[in-house]
């Protein structure tokens, strides 16, 4: 019996290990986890793509953003961190849908990224990112957008 | 779409690298007012020396004609870093530059 149990612990860990493994190069997420693309607030993305796992507020992770964008076509962001990152997301709440952009970061490289994205109107944007240990961190930021352009 | 500008240089073994496609990164609800078609890039993709290196997966929330940087190691002036992207519409174009 004990012998028994030990063997079915040795092949679920063989199957965290490998599991992970397979996952390492290239993953399209649209096609793993469909659900989270059609989300239409953070919360219920970030599960769809992330889990139930808790989130651990973190400051490891530089998200640069501007606090007022005048354009909302085209807003700046800049992640960056040290941690060993597996996967790193950035959702919003402006448009129809959260999710905006997964990057899965190849082995051995580190989170240095800097895209541009829309947002309709002023929302909060949440990065979350899993580390190769399993945890979730997210940071996020409020970011004010003056679709007019005036600056106001 | 298709266009593609790349720049990639190498320095003390990190390559910084800039790129700039061309996409109306519209999504169903930009589309329908702007009375085109969906168009945006789902999956972006960068190999050097056959190893991935850049892997994103996007949405029409990305800015129009989107512009990307990031930095990786593993490869040196001279090799190839090769972009597939690939659009909602399934089409796929490909992108080769030099690393300098």
């Amino acid at each position: 019996m004990e012998r028994r149990k030990f063997l079915n612990l040795g092949l679920v860990a063989a199957a965290a290990v490998l599991a992970p493994m397979t996952n390492l190069y290239a993953v399209n997420f649209r096609e793993t986890k469909p659900d989270a693309w059609k989300a239409e607030k953070s919360p219920e993305a970030i599960k769809a793509m992330f889990g139930d796992a808790p989130l651990k507020k973190t400051d490891k992770i530089k998200f640069v953003a501007p606090k007022l964008a005048e354009n909302g076509g085209s807003i700046p962001i800049t992640l960056k961190t040290d941690l060993d990152i597996e996967t790193i997301a950035l959702f919003q709440d402006a448009n129809p849908r959260a999710a905006t952009v997964v990057f899965s970061v190849p082995e051995g490289q580190k989170v240095d990224y800097s895209f541009r994205i829309k947002m309709r109107q002023t929302a909060l944007v949440t990065i979350v990112a899993k580390a190769k240990d399993g945890t979730l961190y997210t940071t996020g930021k409020e970011i004010d957008v003056s679709i007019g352009g005036c600056g106001g | 779409m298709g266009k593609m500008k790349i720049k990639a240089k190498e320095k003390g073994g990190v390559v910084k690298v800039k790129a700039m496609f061309t996409s109306v990164m519209a999504d169903k609800e930009e589309a329908e007012k702007k009375k085109i078609k969906p168009e945006f890039f789902t999956y972006i993709v960068a190999k050097a020396n056959g190893k991935v290196v850049f892997d994103a997966t996007t949405s029409g929330f990305m800015s129009e004609n989107p512009l990307l940087k990031f930095s990786f190691t593993g490869a040196k002036k001279g090799d190839e870093l090769e972009f597939t992207l690939t659009d909602n519409n399934g089409k796929v174009t490909t992108g080769k530059k030099k690393i300098k």
